[in-house]
């Protein structure tokens, strides 16, 4: 079916695949702002994120043959961004999860009610999130993953993730309304 | 997912707040990626050239195969031509030698008499180290083998004169001897 929504830039693609550097550029060009975004919100570094974005797009054309469309390619280049940027976190020895109360979690987490708020109050929210909380806020709000992927990338379970991230969200609505 | 999760995936985007700076990123990744191994260029997809290469293989394999057979062959018979001539050599080295000795061991020939002797027998031999180069050259050249032949048989007979002259003067001697 070539009018899915995966097949997003096939030809580029395909060029890219045979190793044409006008085609990865052009790729490049198309994705680059918005993993240096993914990135810089995951690692809150320029250097970082600069050199994290640099690793996978060069990660992704050297690996392009294991690329089968089985998601959109931007959604794979973004996949590597995120668990580049995870790992060096991690070997950075910062906390993706947070810490506290790991084990508590059944009883004390329940899906919060909340009504939409000032995406610029968001933002602000966000910045003042302790360490550990930031990753999952953009993992499932912004990047817009799902528990099953969170879990993935973070190496923890699906009910962990929906815990640590009521946690989380619970924290950040606090924080908008002290805005 | 409630209303503030909505709302914020909704305006995902407007998170993009920054710009990479793209030209320096770029200079970065195309030159790690001309570092990279130079790429396999599946030639092995097209079916004539997967029987071009057969082909080539086989053939590579046979004249490997020929080349060894025919080198071989080759060493047989240099073996064997070596054998001949070894055999021969030996045999005349054996004779000469053995005559060589009788000479030099003879009681009635003076010192003198054995150096000039002995100096023509070393002519003799340096024709013979001369004819065993040649041979080495061209192994099949009967020319040569034949002529080694003859130089040993020359300093056989030499040697064989040579005892003649010196029994026959004994032999006169003790007739004389006996005459007398």
């Amino acid at each position: 079916m070539k009018t899915d929504i995966r097949y997003t830039h096939q030809d580029l693609v395909e060029k890219c695949k045979k190793g044409h550097r006008n085609a990865q550029y052009e790729l490049y060009s198309l994705y680059v702002d918005a993993m240096y975004n993914i990135g810089f919100r995951m690692l809150e570094s320029k250097e970082d994120a600069e050199d994290i974005v640099q690793e996978s797009f060069v990660n992704a054309f050297k690996n392009l043959e294991s690329f089968n469309y089985d998601s959109t390619f931007g959604a794979w280049l973004k996949r590597i961004v995120i668990n580049k940027s995870i790992n060096h976190l991690k070997a950075k020895k910062l906390p993706v999860v947070p810490m506290e109360a790991h084990e508590y979690y059944i009883q004390d987490e329940k899906a919060v009610e909340t009504e939409a708020v000032d995406i610029q109050k968001v933002k602000a929210g966000i910045e003042k999130l302790p360490k550990g909380y930031k990753q999952i806020i953009n993992l499932y709000l912004i990047e817009g993953y799902d528990h099953n992927e969170i879990g993935e990338v973070l190496d923890i379970s699906t009910s962990t993730s929906k815990s640590q991230y009521h946690r989380a969200k619970k924290k950040l609505v606090e924080l908008i309304k002290e805005l | 997912m409630d209303n503030f999760e909505k709302h914020i995936r909704e305006n995902a985007a407007a998170f993009d707040e920054h710009k990479a700076d793209r030209d320096a990123m770029w200079s970065k990744i195309a030159h790690e990626l001309e570092n990279e191994e130079p790429k396999v260029i599946p030639l092995w997809k097209s079916p004539m050239l997967k029987i071009a290469a057969s082909v080539l293989v086989i053939l590579g394999l046979a004249g490997f195969i020929g080349i060894t057979v025919i080198s071989n062959t080759i060493s047989v018979e240099e073996q064997y031509a070596s054998r001949e001539l070894l055999d021969i050599d030996m045999h005349y080295k054996n004779l000469v030698s053995y005559q060589v000795q009788l000479v030099q061991n003879h009681p009635k020939l003076s010192a003198e008499d054995k150096t000039e002797f002995l100096s023509f027998m070393e002519e003799l031999d340096a024709e013979y180290d001369y004819l065993k180069l040649e041979m080495q050259k061209n192994l099949d050249n009967e020319l040569v083998l034949e002529a080694i032949v003859s130089n040993y048989k020359k300093r056989i007979e030499l040697i064989e004169h040579l005892l003649k002259q010196i029994n026959d003067s004994k032999l006169t001697e003790e007739d004389y001897g006996y005459t007398l």
